[in-house]
């Protein structure tokens, strides 16, 4: 039992290093306003299952490197509440890749989904 | 993934400074830059979400955020592997390791940061003159009025700018250079009353260590700037010697100091001054790529500030 568990953490992990991105893009893509850190992991909260529901501390790095290839750009405003907040917006690049990782999240769903095929839940 | 908190992890927060102060004990030993940034995310959630959630105390905010954010260790452990992982998916590629000598000596034409480290040495003659300016003419202006009331504003406005130029100073080095660099602000400490916080500006050594390094920019930008130029020229101008020959402009060639080099006369000359230019190009892009390596060295030593929380 702790074997499988141990076998499952390994593959979440793996399955979430590319998702995280591709779902952090499409928020920011339908969102239309630029969103801080605290906000997105909430929004990801709300609708997030599987391997989108672990530590929200995970998403800062990943927007911040996303950052840094330029699919999104930030800009910083004060907050009452904290620390000046870093709001992320898409890029145009970012769209342009959104919709490449997109159709490729789409064909590799569908072919894993064909071979899972009469594999029992 | 979830519900996975580590037994032997410590007794849970009850405040944000204690959960900084867990979370920085975690990334001890990790890149200050990094551990700067971890520091920075954990206090932007943890306040909106104490802001969220008014009327809870602290500690019962920080009990629930430790299901959905983490907990101090494993926090730290996400961002020790994420870091690692997103910068390998989304990096573009290091060129592969050349083993042989000559592989090593021309392979420096593939590598990015060569020309970030040329184009480094090049700005740094500009930004060295900025710099040195700034912290000159607001050292003594502030200095000078601190005998009138409004020398002391003065002052404390001076060093928060000396602390916001050495954050763009890291963005242009972690850019150009690839060393990697706070990309937040250093921001903590909100429970402190302003007075102390204040106080803090003159007790943190690294405010006088970023500006030394400001100073130091401008000794060094000059040495950048002009060992780039003489050496790009002086490489450019043999590799022209044959076709100055081919042209037919003989008697061209270097004159120093009332001794001169023809380097066009003659055939087998040029070809050698071609070869000499040649190689002195690649020397230029390796020691363009060192000086890299040394400044980025320096300036995380300089600039990046231990992070008190």
């Amino acid at each position: 039992m702790v074997d499988s568990e141990a076998h499952l953490k390994k593959f979440q992990k793996e399955l979430s290093a590319g998702t995280v991105s591709l779902v952090l893009l499409a928020v920011l893509a339908r969102a239309g306003e630029p969103l801080y850190g605290y906000l997105i992991a909430k929004q990801l909260e709300r609708t997030g299952d599987g391997v989108l529901a672990g530590k929200q501390s995970a998403l800062y790095p990943v927007l911040r490197n996303l950052e840094g290839g330029g699919l999104l750009d930030s800009f910083v405003e004060p907050s009452v509440s904290g620390p000046p907040r870093r709001y992320y917006r898409i890029t145009d690049a970012g769209r342009q890749v959104l919709q490449s990782w997109a159709a490729a999240w789409r064909a590799t769903r569908d072919s894993v989904d064909s071979a899972l095929e009469g594999i029992p839940a | 993934m979830n519900a996975t908190a580590p037994m032997n992890a410590r007794p849970l927060p009850t405040t944000i400074p204690e959960y900084l102060e867990q979370l920085r004990a975690a990334l001890k030993g990790a890149d200050p830059a990094m551990v700067q940034d971890a520091l920075y995310d954990a206090e932007e959630y943890l306040r909106s979400e104490l802001a969220e959630q008014a009327g809870r105390s602290e500690a019962e905010v920080i009990a629930s955020v430790a299901g959905s954010y983490g907990a101090p260790e494993e926090v730290a452990e996400i961002y020790r592997e994420t870091e690692v992982t997103v910068n390998r998916a989304l990096r573009q590629p290091r060129p592969p390791k050349r083993r042989s000598l000559p592989g090593r000596f021309f392979g420096v034409v593939a590598d990015p940061y060569t020309y970030g480290a040329l184009f480094y040495m090049l700005l740094s003659l500009a930004t060295g003159v900025f710099y040195f300016t700034w912290v000159t003419t607001g050292a003594s202006l502030s200095a000078g009025l601190l005998i009138l009331i409004i020398g002391v504003p003065l002052l404390l406005l001076f060093l928060m700018s000396v602390r916001l130029l050495s954050l763009v100073e890291g963005r242009i080095v972690e850019t150009l250079l690839g060393v990697r660099m706070p990309r937040r602000p250093l921001y903590t400490q909100r429970d402190k009353p302003w007075l102390k916080r204040l106080g803090e500006l003159f007790t943190d050594w690294r405010t006088w260590t970023a500006m030394g390094y400001m100073l130091l920019m401008l000794p060094l930008g000059v040495a950048y700037f002009s060992a780039v130029v003489t050496l790009l020229a002086t490489s450019v101008g043999l590799m022209a010697a044959p076709f100055a020959a081919l042209l037919g402009h003989a008697g061209a060639g270097i004159y120093l100091d009332g001794i001169s080099f023809s380097l066009a006369d003659d055939w087998r000359i040029a070809i050698a001054a071609f070869l000499v230019g040649f190689l002195l190009l690649f020397a230029t892009l390796h020691l363009a790529r060192l000086v890299g390596h040394f400044h980025g060295w320096l300036a995380k030593n300089l600039l990046v500030r231990d992070p008190v929380v």
